[in-house]
């Protein structure tokens, strides 16, 4: 392996991250290449906290564009401070200054709201890590605009004029698949997908981050969600959820896991009435070994 | 040692190989290909297999292939260190034999498509309006059932089929004015338009955006449905410009996505290409096929989709299955829409236990079975 993507590798782990050879290299090409790094993956695999390490990783800003239907570019990139620019009007109603006098005030730097795109293009000094958190909730007009924005890191403001980025930002877009992304936006990015983690990686990333676990139970945790993931649920437990659940048994001082302890904080684990109901079928007819039983 | 520029022809003839077995990359792409290779350890085979498939691949379901390709592209030496030998010189026939054909069959296909690309356009549609339907010879052609047509008219219905959806495309496209009232309000115009009253007294306002209606076909193509799947796709696109998406699907047994079969290529091609994906086993699985969808391909439906399926409804499977799966569809989609041709039939009555399973989920029931009842599904092919 490259020695730059083993330091990464090293510096995600310090900043709490636990992570995989995948990761890492996605992330050092994307610094190298300077592309934007689409990261699919389920709910709860830890796709945000990419961004968030490498902010932490190279002690850059994080700014972070949360994306929602009906999302536009006057929320993502900017807008004027509209009750400011009325106040100022009235304020100014009796003065003699002239009508372009008056636009070019209110139309200035000082009544401009900076949107998380603009912030992040016209940031100074360390290019900045620009989080774009869930773009498939966003329309697919957003994404087109997105799309633009991305490719040239310039924006332009009719009344201010253009304003380029002198660092252009690292770009992290994450995806649930809410909606399937348009093949131009996937094949502008790198893509990085992020499964479940293997059996190893959850038991590292129990001990990890709950430390009131012991290795014992962490593997007896990371095997129950393996295979807990391979029944049909309409809501797949992730890893947010894994970890959830270890806080609760650490504050329960569980030591190991029985049917009736299952049975009490199943709701950390599945949050479906569905799953639940199913999960108990299957508990009742084939027991707890079914999904403890390989660890020996 | 090996030179930048074999490497580079190396990631373009392995990105010809990805293209070739249905990947749409880039030409960018295959650049970052080329730059990746060079921020990585080249002779870690796992780390060229991971800058490639960072900078290659788009999505989850290209993975099989790219792992595929990539096995049989970058054939390594057994030993550790013999990475480079592997990468710059392809042992011999390390693309498999169809590949090597490759570059003259693709160059033929492209000519065939760019001949053909055309044929939405061609034709005198352009401005005057179109006689069909309207001569009463053809009037009868719009009753009857495409079954009953014999084989050699099949060309010309299918050029009537195309005809009227174009029509129809143009009536769709010129509903979409602009409304006088509703929309969002323009806070940066008004602001504008009252600068000199002191206060907000005329509103400006903008169209809301409207979105363009996607489309998700599920067509049986098992047995006699085969003939209706192939006017209703002829006819769907043909309207394929006043949607913003359309995704196809056959089933009988097993599903098959075949939207990218039916890209760019006239429609003649494009369905003799489904009778290659086409299965003969007999019997149709609707439920674990729709199931498959749901599992494999649930993302493209949302609230501006409208589903459509094509079936008699015939199904082997247990009525359960399709029934909890119609639901899932439906739970998401903006329209579900069941096309069965046998509708057409006055005798027929919905009887089959997967039709009776799946008939409450259903928002429109129709037949689709002559050119009519094309012409009047596209009238409810909109959302609100």
């Amino acid at each position: 392996m490259r020695a730059e993507i083993e330091k990464i590798q090293q510096m995600m782990e310090d900043a709490n991250y636990v992570t995989d050879p995948a990761i890492a290299t996605s992330v050092h090409l994307a610094m190298t290449l300077k592309k934007p790094l689409l990261i699919e993956g389920h709910a709860g695999v830890g796709k945000t906290e990419v961004a968030k390490v490498m902010s932490r990783m190279l002690d850059a800003h994080l700014i972070r564009l949360q994306c929602y239907e009906g999302l536009d570019a006057a929320q993502a990139l900017y807008e004027w401070n509209y009750p400011k620019q009325l106040l100022h009007i009235k304020l100014e109603e009796s003065t003699t200054h002239t009508l372009r006098e008056k636009e070019a005030t209110i139309f200035s730097e000082p009544f401009l709201i900076r949107r998380p795109l603009l912030q992040a293009i016209g940031q100074d000094g360390k290019p900045p890590v620009l989080l774009i958190d869930e773009v498939d909730r966003a329309d697919e007009e957003f994404e087109a605009f997105l799309l633009e924005v991305l490719s040239e890191f310039q924006v332009t403001i009719p009344e201010i004029g253009t304003i380029r980025a002198t660092h252009p930002p690292y770009v992290i877009l994450t995806s649930n698949r809410v909606r399937e992304l348009s093949d131009a936006l996937r094949r502008r990015c790198l893509y990085l997908w992020i499964d479940f983690p293997g059996f190893d990686k959850e038991v590292r990333i129990v001990m990890r981050k709950v430390p009131g676990v012991n290795e014992a139970l962490a593997r007896q945790i990371s095997r129950f969600m393996e295979s807990l993931r391979t029944i049909r649920l309409a809501k797949v437990p992730g890893v947010a959820e894994t970890l959830d659940w270890a806080q609760a048994l650490a504050s329960l001082h569980a030591d190991h896991l029985d049917e009736e302890l299952v049975l009490e904080t199943l709701g950390c684990v599945l949050k479906d009435a569905d799953d639940v109901k199913r999960f108990k079928r299957e508990l009742t007819s084939s027991g707890l070994k079914r999904f403890v039983a390989t660890e020996g | 040692m090996a030179g930048p520029r074999d490497l580079t022809t190396a990631v373009l003839r392995f990105g010809q190989m990805l293209r070739a077995s249905g990947m749409p990359l880039t030409i960018t792409e295959m650049m970052d290909g080329v730059r990746a290779l060079d921020a990585v350890d080249l002779l870690d085979r796992r780390d060229v297999y991971l800058a490639l498939r960072t900078t290659l691949v788009a999505r989850r379901e290209e993975f099989p292939i790219f792992d595929r390709c990539f096995e049989t592209f970058w054939r390594f030496q057994a030993e550790e260190g013999q990475g480079l030998e592997g990468l710059t010189g392809p042992a011999t026939p390390a693309i498999p034999e169809e590949h090597a054909g490759d570059t003259g069959a693709e160059a033929a296909q492209k000519k065939v498509s760019v001949a053909l690309e055309g044929w939405e356009e061609t034709g005198d549609d352009d401005g005057e309006p179109l006689e069909v339907p309207g001569v009463s010879e053809k009037e009868i052609l719009m009753d009857q059932d495409f079954s009953s047509f014999p084989v050699e008219d099949l060309d010309e219905v299918a050029r009537l089929t195309i005809l009227i959806a174009k029509r129809l495309a143009r009536r769709i496209s010129r509903r979409k004015r602009p409304t006088r009232r509703g929309g969002v309000i323009d806070m940066r115009r008004s602001i504008r338009a009252n600068l000199m009253k002191g206060e907000i007294i005329e509103l400006r306002r903008r169209e809301r955006r409207r979105r363009k209606v996607r489309l998700v076909l599920l067509c049986d193509v098992s047995g006699s449905m085969d003939l209706y799947s192939r006017f209703l796709l002829q006819f769907l696109y043909a309207l394929q410009n006043v949607f913003g998406r359309v995704e196809t699907f056959t089933f009988s047994t097993r599903l098959t996505r075949v939207t990218e079969h039916l890209k760019g290529a006239s429609y003649r091609t494009a369905l003799a290409r489904l009778a290659e994906v086409r299965d003969f086993s007999g019997g149709t699985r609707i439920g674990e096929s729709l199931q498959e969808f749901n599992a494999r391909w649930g993302s493209l439906v949302d609230r501006h989709t409208i589903v459509l399926l094509l079936s008699d409804g015939w199904d082997t499977g247990e009525p359960e299955v399709l029934a909890n799966e119609m639901l899932a569809i439906k739970r998401k989609a903006g329209r579900l829409i069941w096309l069965n041709p046998l509708l057409g039939n006055p005798s027929y009555e919905p009887l089959t236990r997967g039709m009776a399973a799946a008939l409450p989920l259903v928002d429109h029931f129709a037949a689709a079975h002559n050119l009519a009842s094309l012409r009047d599904l596209a009238g409810h092919l909109n959302l609100r």
